[in-house]
């Protein structure tokens, strides 16, 4: 009895409580049906700090891109063009034929949450700082790719940047877009008055130049650090507060599209792992949410809450098996081949990745969405390494392995086991790598799964040369040189910087992968980091040609086993808003998974009646 | 009170060294964690769309704040600036001290620890004495076999049971964070409604773990009394058994109030896992946060603050028993 009573008291306390706090005068909108809160995570950077300023460059600031903090344009995630882009500060824009500069025109009726007009001088001072980050356009590193020259303000509405032609990149204008505009009349303290001198003499040569960059750069911690004393937003929402758990937004009454910005308040929820996200959706928390990786299990049940819908994209992203080449027997191709025969890429990614990846059609570096939009001619031609144990076995004769009581070995006829690395809490590349061991195994090849404590120690450890077998993200789009760097670039022993290739020996200079300078493809031989490195600098009609030739290569040489490539899988839930986009460019938006705050101001969302 | 002053001065003196010599170990070894931040950092921003320049760039700049120069010279300045209450500024929010950052989270760890200990120490005395001196009933064994299984079972697989009773099943709790943001911070019945509400399954937690060991020591401590010749006595010179009940109580409990102040120096670190599982922003889940940061200075500053907590609560634990012990006392006294 005495324990029944406890229970009843402590169910009694629970419910003082919950309808205690359920007196407040402030608790307005609700998570009912209806439009008004609308709940998210930001799913680009977990853990909400409290304390942290509401700065879009601090790392754990207070800034949600899409409510709070505006950028001139949204890009998007266009299979050739990386260019494209949905209106943000700048309503329009023209880009010049040959990619030397773009014009934008502002928002006519921008202004920030203080009721003071957006202009181009905030634009201008945006642009400034940055450049205090190394922003992709505004770069101080000499010579880089795509780096912007000038600045101008034609008049209040407008503002020209130019691209500096000696190195130029066919994404200057995606660089442009994307920077997050701030109000002047909060910033303008964080650079110097003789700032736009100072970027004037860093972009030279010599001591001065490089005392400059050093100032910028130090600017830039300064940047980071700035904590302005209240969120001042051009964005739908503003900031309203913020404690270690949650963070409350509001809608920002200036801000131009106002009239159809559906939600009242937006709630950004804390979170520090998966498992929190997991358990969000499948309480039915979550208006939205970007991909998480879950098990299929987990995903059944974030499917059956109620008015969840999963909804897929492109997501330009793919999982390879990596091999260091400069340990053996990985240094011989014939190896590599006989391994990407024996491995049955829709086996490995319905285990893995259900839900959040396609099996790799082939394996040629390019993800598949990407590839038929790039190399539409070439595709069908490349060996599509289907699963066939006699083309694995003729493989690995050619490269001198040789069988003993039905399991592979080296030439000499010692023991050869595939050791696969991946960090803890990549649930799906362990997944994946155990089914991959379990199929090699059955074919003879001894293999193992080898687990890293985290992400920042496998990537020390991938880079240090300390694994043979790893697994590494490609295809990174959507610009060319984006796709390709990661087989050709610093990892296999290309660095381009400023424009000028150099390659390093394998195991120096963060050179991994060790693959070799030159490849044979189709009778020619060709350098593939120089290749790509061209990618950085050619038009559309010019990148075709050389994709398909690194296609060819990365396919016949197999730096990589392409496994699968990602789906864009996000969460959404039809109960309080809907209108939820489906178009595949604009799921997924330029540099983050956080979209839903520009389909908020765009106006596509819309309160459930 | 001299005698007091004197011991404090020699627990003052030890807790420093300790504290010293904690504070290097600790720089020693977390500058020895094996994983590149800043190459996690590069990968990231890369695969997010940044060009690598602009990405190695970016780097640069976010990790302008790590410490260079020697290590030697690095764990110099570390040490002086302990001496400042300096403990640096945290990697992974630029521009923040680390001290605030600690402070701040130091809050929401405390009270719900505090609370929850405090519960369980009330809880646990009073049903352990009841549990001794009904040994031999089924009352007794029900609240000895409820302070075993409790002991026994891990504070996490507790707050798992908790959350799937109150908050899954029932759907009377929050199992999640510290407040809703949706009222406003003050002193109102909502805001302070909401505080409770979230602070409720994480102290209900730490009373439930800790209950187990209260009981079970609570117990044992009474029964040894029970067999002292005084309680004997005084029940053959048939005093009443509410004074009988007071000479055991005060005797058995002596030792549980040192155990009770070592637990409370416990306080600062003993919630990691209950702070993972409810989301809690307390000193546990900022450790987790700042070990996948690789912020250096925000891991030496919690594990410092820890350190502290335990000496202090060593210090206070001796004093009070100095000062409730008249054995100590005289013991003192006589040399």
């Amino acid at each position: 009895m005495k324990r029944l009573a406890a229970v009843v008291t402590l169910l009694g306390l629970a419910a003082a409580t919950a309808a205690c706090s359920g007196g407040s005068t402030n608790k307005s909108g609700g998570t009912g049906g209806g439009g008004g809160l609308f709940t998210t995570i930001d799913v680009n950077r977990p853990g909400l700090e409290a304390s942290a300023p509401a700065n879009p460059y601090n790392p754990k600031g207070n800034s949600f891109p899409g409510y709070s903090s505006m950028k001139l344009g949204w890009v998007k995630n266009h299979l050739t063009d990386p260019n494209q882009a949905l209106p943000g500060i700048a309503a329009s824009w023209e880009i010049a034929p040959d990619n030397s500069a773009i014009t934008l025109k502002l928002q006519p009726n921008a202004k920030w949450s203080d009721g003071k007009p957006v202009t181009a001088d905030d634009v201008k001072l945006s642009i400034g700082i940055a450049y205090t980050q190394g922003s992709t356009a505004f770069s101080v590193t000499p010579g880089a790719a795509g780096a912007a020259a000038e600045v101008t303000v034609v008049d209040p509405q407008t503002v020209k940047v130019t691209q500096d032609m000696a190195n130029p990149s066919p994404k200057f204008a995606r660089g442009v877009l994307d920077t997050t505009v701030l109000p002047a009349h909060v910033w303008s303290s964080v650079l110097p008055a003789d700032f736009w001198d100072k970027l004037k003499a860093a972009r030279g040569e010599g001591a001065d130049a490089e005392k400059a960059r050093e100032e910028i750069t130090g600017l830039g911690e300064k940047v980071i650090a700035f904590a302005p004393p209240k969120d001042v937003s051009a964005g739908p929402f503003v900031l309203e507060r913020v404690n270690p758990s949650e963070a409350l937004l509001v809608k920002n009454k200036y801000f131009y599209n106002a009239a159809n910005v559906a939600p009242a308040q937006v709630k950004f929820l804390n979170y520090t792992g998966n498992e929190q996200i997991w358990n969000y959706l499948i309480a039915g928390k979550l208006d939205h949410a970007g991909f998480t990786a879950a098990p299929t299990d987990v995903m059944n049940r974030i499917k059956q809450a109620p008015g969840n819908e999963v909804i897929k994209g492109y997501s330009p992203v793919a999982v390879g098996m990596a091999f260091n080449q400069s340990k053996k027997p990985y240094d011989n191709v014939h190896v590599r081949r006989g391994l990407a025969y024996l491995i049955d890429r829709d086996q490995v990614t319905k285990v893995a990745s259900p839900e959040g990846g396609t099996p790799a059609l082939t394996t040629s570096g390019i993800h598949q969405k990407a590839a038929q939009a790039w190399i539409p001619d070439t595709l069908p031609k490349l060996e599509q390494y289907k699963p066939d144990v006699a083309k694995a076995e003729a493989e690995f004769k050619q490269a001198g392995l040789v069988k003993k009581d039905g399991k592979w070995a080296l030439a000499d006829g010692s023991a050869w086991k595939v050791s696969m690395h991946a960090p803890s809490g990549f649930s799906d590349w362990l997944s994946a790598q155990e089914n991959i061991k379990s199929q090699l195994v059955k074919a003879g090849v001894d293999a193992e799964v080898v687990t890293t404590a985290d992400y920042p120690l496998y990537l020390e450890e991938l880079n240090a040369g300390k694994y043979e077998v790893g697994f590494w993200l490609m295809a990174l789009g959507p610009a060319p040189y984006d796709i390709f760097q990661r087989l050709y670039g610093a990892s296999n022993g290309w660095a381009n910087v400023a424009g000028k290739v150099e390659h390093s020996a394998p195991g120096k200079n963060g050179n991994w992968m060790g693959g070799p300078e030159e490849i044979e493809v189709g009778g020619q031989k060709i350098n593939p980091g120089e290749l790509t490195a061209k990618l950085n600098s050619s038009d559309e009609a010019a990148a075709k040609p050389i994709m398909a030739q690194l296609a060819q290569a990365a396919n016949q040489d197999l730096p990589v086993i392409q496994l699968w490539d990602y789906v864009n899988t996000q969460f959404v839930n039809n109960s309080r808003f809907t209108g939820w986009p489906h178009d595949d460019s604009i799921l997924r938006m330029g540099t983050g998974v956080l979209p839903s705050g520009v389909w908020i101001q765009q106006g596509l969302i819309k309160a459930k009646q | 009170m001299t005698l007091i002053a004197r011991r404090l001065a020699g627990h003052l003196a030890r807790g420093f060294v300790m504290i010293l010599v904690v504070a290097t170990i600790s720089f020693f070894i977390i500058n020895n964690i094996p994983g590149d931040p800043m190459a996690a950092r590069y990968e990231k921003l890369v695969e997010g769309g940044m060009a690598p320049e602009a990405a190695r760039q970016a780097v640069k700049v976010l990790y302008g704040f790590q410490p260079d120069g020697t290590l030697w010279q690095q764990y110099t300045e570390f040490i002086g600036g302990l001496f400042r209450l300096d403990l640096g500024v945290s990697v992974s929010r630029p521009g923040t001290p680390v001290l605030d950052v600690l402070t701040d989270a130091a809050k929401w760890t405390v009270l719900p620890v505090l609370a929850g200990t405090l519960l369980s120490f009330l809880v646990g005395i009073i049903l352990g004495v009841y549990a001794a001196i009904k040994r031999t009933g089924r009352l007794g064994d029900a609240l000895s076999v409820s302070g075993s299984l409790l002991h026994g079972v891990p504070q996490y697989v507790l707050a798992l049971l908790l959350t799937m009773i109150f908050a899954t099943l029932l759907g009377v709790l929050p199992a999640d964070g510290s407040v809703d943001i949706l009222y406003e911070p003050g002193w109102n019945a909502g805001y302070l409604g909401s505080l409770v509400e979230h602070a409720l399954l994480p102290v209900l937690t730490y009373a439930l773990s800790a209950y187990g060991g209260w009981i079970l020591a609570m117990k044992s401590s009474v029964v040894t009394v029970l067999g002292d010749d005084f309680i004997l006595a005084a029940e053959l010179r048939g005093m009443k058994r509410s004074i009988v009940f007071r000479y055991i109580a005060r005797n058995a409990i002596l030792p549980l109030f040192t155990m009770l102040a070592l637990s409370l120096g416990l306080l600062l670190g003993g919630a990691v896992f209950i702070e993972k599982i409810f989301n809690y922003p307390g000193l546990g889940w900022l450790l987790i946060g700042a070990v996948n940061d690789r912020d250096y200075a925000l891991m030496g500053g919690a594990f410092l603050l820890i350190t502290v907590g335990t000496i202090l609560a060593n210090i206070v634990a001796d004093l009070f028993y100095t000062v409730i012990d008249p054995r100590v006392r005289s013991g003192e006294e006589v040399s």
